[in-house]
C-alpha cells in the first residue's frame, strides 16, 4: 500500500507537469490554430537554457528560471511568422501542414541539443535546482521538494490560466477565436495579435514547465522531448484536440497512471505498457473521450 | 563493387522506398508512420528466422513482407478513416512500443541488436550483388503498382479524399476501405524493407530505426513533392549523396539540414519541387513529342 500511495504522489507531480504541458499546447491548437508538435521539445530547449545559465552564473536560480522563461517565449515568437506563412499559403487552416513544420521544428531543436549541448550526454541539474533529499518521509513513503513543487506551481498556474480564459477581456478573446475565426473578427477581435498572444502566453508556460521539469526529473537529455512530445499529443487526443479539462484530467491520468506501472514493473517495460494502454484508447476512440473543440 | 556506391544505392533505395510507403497513405491524408515500427519488426523477425531456425533469406524476406502487411491491415482496422493527428500519433506509440519490446527480448539481442547476419550468396561481393538486385526489383515494381494506382479511378479517388472527404464520401468513396489498403499496402512494403535494410549491413540494431528515420523520409517526401511519386524519387538520392559529398563535420549536422530544408519548402513552396501540374505538363510534353514523331 505505501508503494501505491508514493506512485500516486509521483504521478500527481509528473501528471500536473503533463497537464500544463497540454494546456499550452492546446491554447495554441485552439487560438493559433496549430498543432505544435514540437513544442515539449521547446520545453527542453530551455531546460538547457536553464542548465547553461545556471553554469555560468554560479546556481543563480532567479537569473536560470528567468533565462528558460525568455527562451522559451522567444522559440515560440521566432516560430510563429513561420506557422502564419504555411496557413497563408495554404489559403486555409491547414493543422496537418503545422503540424508537420512543428516536427522539423523538432528534429532541428534534438539535433542542435545533441550536437552542441555538453557533447551530446544528458546534463544534470545542480542540488540547488533539484534536490534528492525528501521533505517528508513515512516508511516507504517520501516526499521531494520537486515534487511539492510541480504539484503546487502546476495548480497555480492552470488556475491562473484558467482564470485568465474565463475571466478576462484577452480570454475571452481567445476563446473566441477557438470558437469561431470568423466570427471573432467580425467583432473586431485581432486575430493577428491575439494569436501572438497564444505563442507568448504558451511560452512563458513553456519556460515554467522546463523549470519545473529539470526540479522534478534533475536530469534532461536531447531525446526527452520526443518522448515527452509524444506523451502530450497522445494525452490530447485522448482527452479530444483542443478540450482543455479533458486535457487535465487525461494529464493527471496518465502522469498517474505512469508512476504506478513504473512502481511495480521494470523500468523499462514500464513505459511500454504505459504506451499500451494510450495506444488501445486511441484506436478505439481516436477522436477523443471527452470529444474535439475543433 | 566499391562499398561506398553499394552502400549509396542500397540505402538511395530503401530511402525511396520508405518515402514512397509514406507517399501512399498521405494520398488520403495519412502520415502513418507505423512503417518504421513495421521495418523493425519485420526486419527483427526476418534476422531471428535466418539466424535462429535457418530458414533461407527468400522465406524470410517473404515472412517480412506478409508480417509487414498483416500487422499494417490489424491496425488499419481501427485507424483507416481516423483524423491525421490520431494516425500521427499511432504511428509514435508503434514505435516506442516496438523498441521497448526489442530492447527486452534477448532472442533478437536485446539492446546490443543482432550481427553476423549470414551472407546470401555465400560471399560478400554475390552478398551486395544480390540484395542490390532485390531492392532494384522491388522498386521497379513498387513504382510502376504506384504509378498505376496515381492513373487509375482509385488514385482520383484517393486525391478527393486529399482535398475533402465529405465531398469525396458524397462521391461515392469508401473512405475507410481505401485508407485500409493503402495503409495495409504501405506496411507491406515496409516490412520488406526492414528485411533488406538489415542485410545490407548484416546486422540489426535499434539505432536503425528511430525518429531520425521518420525525419529523413518526411524530409523527401515533402521536399520532394507529395503530390506525385517522382519527386521521392529524385529527391532521395540527393538528399543522402550531397551530404557525404562534404567534410565528416558538417555531414554529422545532416538532421539539422534536413529539417531546415524541409521548413523552408513549407514556408515557400508548400507542394515541394515536383508539383503534380508540373509532372502533368511533363507528361503532356512528352506525349505530344511521341504523337509528332507518330505522325512524321
Amino acid at each position: 500500500m505505501q508503494v501505491f500511495i508514493a506512485q500516486v504522489i509521483n504521478g500527481l507531480s509528473l501528471g500536473s507537469i503533463y497537464v500544463l504541458l497540454v494546456t499550452g499546447f492546446n491554447l495554441l491548437l485552439l487560438v493559433a490554430m496549430i498543432i505544435h508538435f514540437s513544442y515539449p521539445q521547446v520545453v527542453v530547449f530551455s531546460m538547457y537554457i536553464v542548465w547553461l545559465v545556471l553554469r555560468a552564473t554560479g546556481n543563480n536560480l532567479i537569473l536560470g528560471i528567468l533565462a528558460g522563461v525568455v527562451s522559451s517565449i522567444v522559440i515560440n515568437l521566432i516560430s510563429a511568422p513561420l506557422f502564419q506563412k504555411v496557413m497563408k499559403k495554404r489559403g486555409e487552416v491547414d493543422i496537418n501542414s503545422t503540424m508537420v513544420l512543428s516536427m522539423g521544428i523538432g528534429m532541428i531543436i534534438t539535433d542542435v541539443l545533441s550536437h552542441s549541448f555538453n557533447q551530446g550526454l544528458p546534463i544534470a541539474f545542480p542540488d540547488t535546482l533539484s534536490s534528492d533529499a525528501p521533505i517528508l518521509r513515512i516508511g516507504l513513503i517520501s516526499v521531494l521538494t520537486g515534487q511539492v513543487w510541480s504539484l503546487v506551481v502546476g495548480i497555480v498556474a492552470v488556475s491562473a490560466f484558467f482564470l485568465l480564459l474565463y475571466r478576462t477581456r484577452p480570454g475571452r478573446a481567445f476563446r473566441a477565436i477557438a470558437e469561431d475565426p470568423n466570427g471573432a473578427r467580425l467583432v473586431g477581435i485581432p486575430l493577428l495579435r491575439t494569436g501572438l498572444y497564444s505563442y507568448a502566453l504558451s511560452g512563458v508556460l513553456g519556460g515554467i514547465i522546463a523549470v519545473l521539469l529539470a526540479m522534478l526529473l534533475g536530469s534532461a537529455s536531447p531525446g526527452l522531448g520526443e518522448q515527452v512530445a509524444h506523451k502530450v499529443l497522445a494525452v490530447s487526443i485522448i482527452a479530444g484536440l483542443g478540450n482543455l479539462a479533458g486535457g487535465l484530467v487525461v494529464g493527471l491520468f496518465l502522469g498517474i497512471l505512469e508512476a504506478i506501472v513504473q512502481g511495480y514493473i521494470s523500468g523499462t517495460w514500464s513505459d511500454a505498457i504505459a504506451f499500451v494502454i494510450m495506444l488501445v484508447v486511441i484506436l478505439v476512440k481516436p477522436k477523443g473521450l471527452f470529444g474535439s473543440k475543433l | 563493387m566499391p562499398l561506398p556506391l553499394y552502400y549509396f544505392l542500397a540505402i538511395t533505395a530503401v530511402n525511396v522506398l520508405m518515402a514512397w510507403a509514406l507517399y501512399l497513405p498521405y494520398r488520403v491524408g495519412h502520415l502513418h508512420f507505423i512503417t518504421v515500427a513495421n521495418m523493425a519488426i519485420s526486419g527483427y523477425s526476418a534476422a531471428w528466422l535466418v539466424m535462429s531456425l535457418h530458414v533461407p533469406f527468400g522465406w524470410a524476406l517473404l515472412a517480412g513482407f506478409a508480417l509487414g502487411g498483416i500487422v499494417g491491415y490489424i491496425v488499419s482496422l481501427f485507424i483507416g478513416d481516423a483524423p491525421t493527428f490520431a494516425v500521427v500519433i499511432v504511428g509514435f506509440t508503434f514505435i516506442y512500443i516496438t523498441r521497448t519490446v526489442i530492447e527486452n527480448l534477448n532472442a533478437v539481442g536485446g539492446t546490443m541488436g543482432m550481427f553476423g547476419l549470414p551472407n546470401i550468396g555465400g560471399n560478400p561481393v554475390a552478398h551486395r550483388w544480390i540484395i542490390l538486385a532485390i531492392l532494384y526489383g522491388l522498386l521497379l515494381l513498387v513504382g510502376f503498382l504506384i504509378h498505376r494506382f496515381d492513373h487509375s479511378q482509385l488514385g482520383r479517388a484517393a486525391s478527393a479524399v486529399f482535398v475533402d472527404k465529405d465531398l469525396a464520401a458524397s462521391l461515392g468513396v469508401d473512405i475507410r476501405k481505401l485508407g485500409m489498403q493503402l495503409q495495409t499496402f504501405s506496411c507491406t512494403i515496409a516490412g520488406g524493407c526492414g528485411v533488406l535494410y538489415g542485410f545490407i549491413y548484416r546486422s540489426f540494431h535499434l539505432d536503425f530505426f528511430t525518429f531520425a528515420l521518420v525525419g529523413i523520409a518526411m524530409t523527401i517526401i515533402f521536399v520532394g513533392g507529395y503530390a506525385t511519386m517522382w519527386g521521392s524519387l529524385i529527391l532521395a538520392p540527393i538528399l543522402y549523396g550531397v551530404p557525404l559529398l562534404f567534410p565528416p563535420a558538417i555531414q554529422s549536422w545532416r538532421i539539422v539540414i534536413y529539417g531546415g530544408l524541409l521548413i523552408l519548402v513549407l514556408v515557400l513552396k508548400p507542394e515541394g519541387f515536383l508539383t503534380r501540374r508540373f509532372v502533368y505538363s511533363l507528361e503532356s510534353f512528352l506525349s505530344g513529342i511521341r504523337k509528332k514523331r507518330k505522325t512524321q
